[in-house]
């Protein structure tokens, strides 16, 4: 292991040219030299042996499905996840030494990366008012100040409770449960900014707001799009999924302004024809999409559809399925006609021979699934894009039938889970009264607050007390000043961690640490050893066991610190028996079976092989919308515009990040090495720019309230993506993203379109640098 | 493609007989080459078949299911590839003649099971006396499906069947 950096580190970019594949030796022997830097190798076997298997760990990372029991690999992880579940096992730890030597204000001005660094904490801390310094505190003051705080509210709704998808379902049941009694249904998640508004565009058009296949329906499918995200870096074990597909026979359409490595070739580390070979090509067709094309794509493949079955009358659409299980087709067909190629064609930057070769595709195709992440949900039009990719599914009959369907491919390992949970601010009534019949209080029913949305109520003073259990809301929360500006409004912020990040840097006048176990780690109560469960993508429920020891012994697991801080603060206003959550997990699950429906007899379920299918209600042939069948809908859109001079910008991560948490300044797939601070611009948008490579220049964001929003000093990097569009990391360039600019109906910030005019600040093109690695 | 049919009628009424092989799950009870069946899903099953140490799995869509009637299936890749379908023929009040028809794709004649008509003929004539065996000994079904499918769409007989019957709000 190595020891955590005292310094930043200062290494110069360097820039080759992207890879052309993912996976293969190459990412074992990354995973291995970044889990022996972060910890011993007995413990980071401990961890990874057991990742992903049947009573073992859950990789903490993305929400990707689990192979059926008995189909798993020994090593059933990616280069991502023994990533990040050594960088959760690491062996570094932060004592209160360490924050005797880092004064607030210099932690406010370290990377996230350094801050990441320093290693697991151990004990709770407090930062008073005034002070500059965190200092130790008990586990009883640090909870006695906090209940104190929330207890001394005028409101309920003055304190925000913050969901990371990290969180069990246990704790999230507990946290919803706990604000709910407290009197609020603020509880904004991450959900907020990653899946909105395929949530929204799934429950209003199918009837449920989760994905509809399976890893079966994915190795079946004849046609899979890829809409918008990056599997190489972001949800790597689904590239194994498309490699079984495409050994089944499947084509796959990548759709992407950036030509990601993972979407072109795979190179499965777990077999011969990866290691020694040249693996499996996954996109037969790659897209270059414009940044904010994806809903005129889908117009585009959905009007030739509609023009097909004009030419050869019932043979491409399925009419039974339209006839009995949908509504809105006439409309939404007559809409469809309308849309013209001009617009689809500037809309898209694709050309129109390129969207019919997709649409042969597509009527070659019996089954046909379409993935998305968030190069779709972070549009301004997200949900309407959303609509119409279930559109294009239902012309066909791809929804609720095997080897077909809608696939949003959600990137954090309970993210789904704690949504199932009852983490949101606006819970339909049917949950609120099953709570109240099990415990007996009367839920708030006036809805909450989204993140979006607490922001504004943290800037404006509405919001005193802000709770976040796991996740980094300060770098995940768009428009980085403003969220700054409205955290350290809060009379107390708290975070319960595992790690040190920038939320513990940027807080309320009063503020706290309060240190949890890891998903890695033993979790023994008084009832003895528990487990905790996860709901992944697929909608599988299973069980997550930690198996090594815990980082201090100080820690307590998220459901301790729920369950005492609401023993504290409801302070025997209701009969829920927290003290026997905390002892027994069992009995959270048994209550959890209680009220939220499909989970009877969770305990005994959860813990079989596999554990639980939740049922998706569109494969058992029901449409619970508003008209009891399908929705087709009637999307329009506006074209994102940027003017003269200026770029489409979209944030991403990099191939060496997790979320908010960088663990190298290395993006080894698109050949960028040292740096973070890069801008990834087209050649010849360059060139029209009057821009060079190597270039410094200050990212400045457009937006109507004419407030500058500058991300200062990136270095230009001639890159191939989409003309007129430009990519750059976040957390780094959240700063660019308005508050108020949001995705219409789900609220969720958009962190793609974003308008930016790249400003030379000064410093020229840097020779040195220039063509060195090219 | 090869083609197999066989017939045999069976001493219970159309609606046990129908109503016992919806019941997937059940048939390594008392098929000999099934070992195990998942019903994942209405329409999508996944089988382990095989005959003394030799396994072959793969996973079959249910193309097309109507009460009392027919059950066609189609399997799913590239492996064990055929289709195959079940129908029942009220006889008499309380017979059944049962019809089992498999399609198998011609390059799939190394298939151990399917692979060879004559073969795949004396499979599915000990499976359908086996079959006999069990539903006439017991006399009535140990479960029942009653839905339809139509295309590899489900069409439930009730609008809220229990498997519906799950969290449907809008996830992030």
């Amino acid at each position: 292991m190595k020891k955590p950096p005292s310094e930043e580190p200062e290494e110069r970019l360097t820039v080759t040219p992207p890879k052309k594949w993912a996976a293969g030796v190459p990412a074992v022997t990354h995973a291995l030299e970044y889990s022996l830097e972060e910890t011993s190798l007995p413990r980071a076997g401990a961890a990874l042996l057991t990742m992903n298997q049947v009573d073992g760990i859950d990789c903490p990372g993305c929400a990707w499905a689990d192979p059926s029991p008995g189909h798993r690999h020994r090593n059933e992880y990616c280069e991502n996840g023994a990533k990040h579940i050594t960088d959760e096992a690491t062996s570094r730890r932060i004592t209160a030494d360490f924050f005797r030597r880092h004064p607030v204000s210099e932690l406010g001005r370290r990377s996230d990366l350094w801050l990441n660094k320093q290693g697991r904490l151990t004990e709770p801390m407090v930062k008073r008012p005034h002070s500059d310094h965190y200092e130790p505190i008990s586990w009883h003051d640090a909870l006695e100040l906090l209940s104190g705080e929330l207890r001394s509210l005028d409101s309920p709704d003055e304190a925000v409770f913050y969901t990371s998808g990290r969180v069990s379902n246990e704790a999230a049941f507990l946290l919803q449960l706990f604000a709910r009694a407290f009197g609020t249904n603020n509880l904004p998640d991450c959900s907020n900014m990653c899946h909105e508004s395929s949530g929204f565009a799934l429950h209003e058009t199918l009837g449920t707001g989760k994905g509809t296949v399976s890893l079966e329906d994915i190795h079946h499918a004849d046609l899979i799009f890829l809409v918008g995200q990056n599997p190489g870096s972001n949800h790597p074990r689904q590239l194994s999924a498309l490699e079984q597909a495409k050994l089944n026979g499947a084509r796959i359409i990548a759709v992407n302004p950036l030509p990601e490595a993972g979407l072109l070739r795979f190179r499965n580390p777990q077999n011969v024809r990866g290691v020694v070979g040249n693996g499996v090509a996954i996109a037969d067709r790659f897209l270059q999409i414009r940044i904010g094309g994806d809903l005129a794509l889908f117009q585009g493949l959905n009007r030739l559809l509609l023009e097909a079955e004009d030419a050869r009358p019932g043979t491409v659409l399925d009419h039974d399925f339209i006839r009995s299980g949908t509504s809105g087709f006439e409309a939404f067909s007559q809409h469809a006609r309308t849309i013209a190629w001009e617009d689809i064609l500037s809309a898209t930057g694709l050309s129109r021979n390129e969207i019919e070769a997709v649409g042969d595709e597509v009527l070659r195709s019996r089954r046909i699934i379409v993935c998305w992440a968030m190069g779709v949900t972070q549009q301004k039009h997200a949900v309407p894009t959303v609509r119409e990719i279930v559109n294009f599914l239902l012309l066909r009959g791809n929804i609720g039938r095997a080897g077909a369907g809608a696939c949003p491919v959600r990137g954090h390992s309970n993210v789904q889970g704690d949504r199932t949970m009852g983490i949101w601010e606006r819970m339909p009534d049917s949950f609120l009264d099953a709570l109240q019949r099990e415990f007996g209080f009367e839920p708030p029913r006036a809805h909450g607050l989204d993140s979006v949305s607490s922001i504004r109520a943290m800037l404006e003073g509405r919001i005193k007390v802000f709770l976040g259990v796991a996740g980094n809301f300060v770098r995940a929360a768009p428009d980085s000043a403003v969220t700054e500006e409205a955290m350290r409004q809060c009379r107390l912020t708290a975070h319960v961690s595992t790690k040190l990040n920038r939320s513990h840097t940027v807080c309320g006048r009063t503020a706290l640490i309060l240190p949890t176990l890891g998903r890695t780690e033993v979790d023994i109560q008084c009832g003895g050893q528990q487990f905790v469960t996860v709901e992944n993508s697929m909608s599988e429920v299973h069980t997550s066991r930690g198996r090594l020891k815990p980082a201090s012994k100080l820690l307590l697991s998220e459901v301790a610190i729920l369950c005492r801080l609401a023993r504290r603060t409801l302070d025997g206003k209701t009969d829920i028996p927290w003290e026997r959550f905390e002892a027994d997990y069992g009995t959270i699950r048994e209550r959890i079976s209680h009220v939220v429906p499909g989970l009877h007899d969770f305990s005994r379920r959860v813990a079989r092989p596999g554990g639980i299918r939740l049922p998706n209600p569109v494969n058992e042939g029901v449409f619970a919308t508003s008209v009891g069948k399908a929705l087709f809908t009637r999307n329009a859109w506006e074209m994102p515009h940027a003017p003269e001079g200026h770029l489409l910008l979209q944030t991403l991560r990099s191939h060496d990040q997790w979320n908010t948490v960088p663990y190298t300044d290395d993006d080894r797939y698109r050949g960028i090495r040292g740096s973070r601070r890069v801008v990834l611009v087209d050649p010849t948008d360059l060139v029209e720019l009057g821009l060079a490579e190597g270039q410094h220049v200050d990212l400045v964001s457009v937006w109507d309230d004419d407030a500058e929003r500058r991300a200062e000093d990136f270095e230009v990097v001639p890159y191939p993506t989409a003309r007129g569009c430009a990519a750059a990391y976040y957390p780094e360039t959240n700063v660019l993203v308005p508050l108020d600019s949001v995705a219409d109906i789900s609220n969720q910030p958009t962190s793609k379109g974003i308008v930016v005019r790249l400003e030379p600040n000064g410093t020229g093109p840097d020779p040195t640098m220039s063509n060195s690695g090219r | 493609m090869n083609t197999v049919e066989e017939t045999l009628e069976i001493e219970v009424p159309v609606r046990t007989a129908y109503n016992q092989w919806t019941q997937f799950k059940s048939f390594p009870r008392f098929m000999s080459t099934v070992k195990s069946v998942e019903h994942l899903r209405p329409t999508l099953t996944r089988w382990v078949v095989g005959r003394g140490p030799v396994r072959r799995e793969f996973t079959a869509e249910i193309v097309e299911q109507q009460p009392d009637s027919r059950v066609v299936w189609q399997s799913l890749g590239r492996r064990s590839c055929h289709r195959g379908e079940v129908t029942f023929r009220p006889t008499a009040p309380d017979r059944t003649a049962v019809t089992v028809r498999i399609e198998v794709e011609r390059r799939a004649v190394s298939d151990f099971v399917m692979g060879v008509s004559g073969f795949t003929r004396r499979v599915i004539r000990s499976e359908l006396a086996r079959f006999k065996e069990f539903i006439e000994g017991l006399g009535e079904e140990g479960g029942a499906w009653r839905g339809t499918i139509c295309n590899g769409h489900v069409q439930p007989v009730e609008p809220q069947p229990p498997r519906s019957r799950v969290p449907r709000w809008p996830v992030g």
